[in-house]
């Protein structure tokens, strides 16, 4: 029974990271009606970003973290405005093949600019350090994580749900051109969606790089992402943290009772059960477009 | 009519005498050049191990300063494969047919290799010193195939004997990369075990991909571990051991050749790594050091290293080029390809290399001793190269204490 609730309770604690990644991407597949595969990457620079601040140029958390963050939110921005935006009517595939491209774009600058070393991310609290609830432990860092999925979480629905600004969100995702014609500047919400997709993303790899810092870090937490977002449905919020926390509670029960050397694979088996049974994912509400 | 004829006969006499003459001359040498051919992951979850290439091509830019061999330039043409075999092929083929290696050296990892492998000894042309410690590469032996790296079946019979018989550990587990390093790694420790009468506690696999480590601990807690041997690469070692200390399992960790950069592992794993004994090839001799003391890796205490530190890294090397063991590794891969090629003389041509490499016996550089003999195919141990290692363990200040000394470990044939 310990053993039991061991894994799932560490597939929790790796299903917040997940959670977080898909959380990214169902805001821009919202906003701009396309799986985002630079939503890894959209995390992975301003992680080195970070890690440059705090190793090279010495400069405290406090400071070095908003900063992190802030670059992720211009990143994204300018990722939607200057790319993006400028492909002429592009189709679906037109879009997803945009969003590789960029996700090798910022590979490759990584890669060349920082070098391909795994490194060590100084971090505020260790992340070997853990908490022991009766027999069972949860490391610092994933309770950390945890609690920080929790919170934007909360936050993200807040700010749907009563801001100006998130408003206008959720009416340009609904239907673009009705919210163009009561006044909302869309182009810019979309941005914007973009701008914050890259900071939650930054959030995740930020907690997910005390661990190793290299160029592929960001591969692994973005492939489980996005399963999650498919299995809760790629439009609902809530669906694709409860997607994630299913892939990663699955993914340990799998690795514990069955087989370890077929973990990793699991994700992508649950997307297939998934879309065969439920394919707009468990939580997102189906909807009949009149022609 | 005749002033046509005179013209298609002068074309063709020329043509033949120029296949007469590129018959004659060795593919790969020119009088001022020797090119040789090189693969590595620069880029890529690999890209770690891209520092061998660099380390090969300092060490020739050193011997060029010194004159060359006999006159002539090694030049050193090496590409990223991102440890994709696939890149791998079509890189070798390129610069094998569009100017033409002489020789091969290096090259990282047992797959991008085991790719490779038909086709250039197919061509007959020797391939030296494989940067991975595959039986692949001389079980069957290959004629033009010489093998410097050890096995890393080598590493894990030292290790367990080392748990075994030193330290009194008896419920040894494993690790493993999911691939062919981490399975002979596990088919070296299951042999190595058997002789004591014991059986590894429990076997886990990690594919490359792999990212939590959750699952892995609590396997080796369930079984009561109290050695773990790490055939994996460096990253996953900093996640298991840190994902070990979260969990507070905390046995007595030890790992293959390829974890051996100290400095380097107590870096990414932010001290974790403090305690580790792994096992090593060289840069450093444990007769001349002694047991129990003390090396530095920034400060070689092998003088040949202590020399190529100098005149090849600190001359060559790129400015943001760190100094460690993949690096050095580079070097000492291709000692005996270059101590063949001097041996040859002006003279140089494949078979004579081979002959040369053949002769090398008792050879030291900054690796173990390096011995070859005349091909025998039935025989592996004719392409061995070197056989022995001996173990390190990781201090806290960066440096290295010498536990063992050199240990020849016992070559274990593939099972056909």
């Amino acid at each position: 029974m310990v053993d039991f609730l061991q894994m799932v309770l560490s597939g929790i604690a790796v299903g917040s990271s997940y959670a977080l990644m898909g959380l990214g991407m169902v805001l821009i597949y919202k906003a701009s009606k396309v799986p985002n595969f630079v939503q890894g990457e959209m995390a992975l620079l301003p992680v080195f970003i970070s890690f440059m601040l705090l190793s090279t140029y010495k400069i405290p958390y406090y400071i070095a973290f908003p900063a992190t963050l802030i670059f992720a939110f211009f990143l994204g921005c300018f990722l939607e405005f200057a790319i993006l935006r400028r492909a002429k009517a592009p189709n679906i595939l037109g879009l997803i093949i945009i969003t590789i491209g960029m996700e090798m774009m910022l590979l490759g600058f990584v890669s060349w600019k920082f070098g391909a070393s795994q490194r060590a991310m100084p971090f505020p609290i260790s992340s070997y350090d853990s908490i022991m609830i009766g027999d069972i432990f949860i490391s610092s860092l994933d309770m950390l994580t945890l609690v920080v999925a929790l919170v934007i979480m909360l936050g993200l629905f807040l700010f749907f749900r009563f801001s100006k600004m998130g408003v206008a969100m959720k009416a340009t995702q609904m239907n673009e051109n009705a919210a163009a014609l009561m006044g909302i500047k869309t182009k810019q919400i979309r941005m914007v969606t973009w701008g914050i997709s890259a900071m939650v993303g930054a959030v995740a790899g930020l907690l997910i790089a005390p661990v190793l810092v290299e160029p592929y870090m960001m591969w692994d937490p973005m492939l489980k992402g996005f399963a999650g977002a498919v299995v809760g449905g790629m439009t609902s919020l809530p669906g694709a943290v409860f997607g994630a926390y299913i892939v990663g509670i699955t993914e340990h029960l799998f690795g514990g009772y069955i087989s370890i050397e077929f973990k990793s694979v699991v994700a992508f088996v649950i997307i297939v059960i998934v879309l065969c049974i439920k394919p707009s994912g468990l939580f997102a509400r189906h909807y009949v477009k009149k022609v | 009519m005749k002033k046509y004829l005179a013209y298609v006969l002068t074309v063709m006499t020329l043509v033949i005498l120029g296949l007469a003459f590129n018959t004659a001359a060795e593919e790969g040498i020119t009088d001022t050049e020797i090119h040789i051919g090189q693969w590595g992951p620069q880029t890529g979850p690999a890209a770690p191990w891209g520092a061998v290439a660099r380390g090969t091509d300092a060490y020739f830019k050193m011997i060029n300063e010194d004159g060359g061999i006999h006159g002539r330039k090694l030049v050193l043409h090496y590409f990223d494969d991102g440890y994709n075999p696939a890149k791998t092929m079509a890189g070798v083929k390129q610069l094998q047919e569009e100017i033409g290696m002489f020789a091969w050296v290096g090259g990282v990892g047992t797959a991008p290799g085991l790719a490779v492998k038909d086709y250039i000894m197919d061509k007959k042309i020797p391939w030296i010193g494989p940067s991975a410690g595959s039986r692949h590469w001389i079980d069957p032996p290959s004629k033009y195939l010489f093998n410097t790296y050890p096995l890393y079946l080598g590493d894990a019979q030292l290790l367990c004997k080392y748990a075994v018989e030193t330290l009194g550990l008896k419920r040894i587990a494993i690790a493993f990369q999911n691939d062919d390093y981490g399975k002979q790694g596990l088919e070296g420790a299951r042999k190595q075990l058997a002789k004591s009468g014991l059986k590894l506690v429990t076997e886990i696999p990690v594919n490359v991909a792999d990212v939590d480590m959750k699952p892995h601990i609590m396997k080796f807690r369930k079984a009561k571990a109290d050695a773990v041997l790490l055939f994996v690469g460096p990253g996953h070692v900093a996640r298991l051991q840190g994902t070990g200390k979260a969990m507070q399992f905390t046995p007595q960790w030890m790992t293959a050749s390829t974890c051996g950069d100290h400095p380097l592992m107590m870096a990414i794993t932010k001290g974790l790594y403090a305690g580790t004994i792994s096992s090593t090839f060289g840069m450093m001799d444990p007769k001349q050091v002694g047991i129990g003391n003390k090396e530095v890796s920034q400060t070689p205490s092998l003088p040949l290293l202590a020399k190529y530190k100098k005149d090849a890294y600190g001359k060559f090397a790129a400015k943001e080029e760190r100094w460690g063991m993949t690096f050095s590794t580079g070097m000492g891969l291709v000692e005996p390809f270059v101590e063949a090629a001097k041996r040859c003389g002006r003279e140089l041509t494949r078979e004579k290399l081979v002959a040369e490499l053949e002769k090398i016996q008792n050879f030291n550089g900054i690796m173990g001793t390096v011995n070859y003999a005349p091909f025998d195919p039935k025989d592996p141990r004719c392409r061995i190269g070197q056989q022995e290692v001996f173990l390190l363990r990781a201090e806290a200040d960066g440096s290295s204490t010498i536990l063992t000394d050199w240990y020849q470990t016992e070559f274990i044939p593939m099972e056909h």
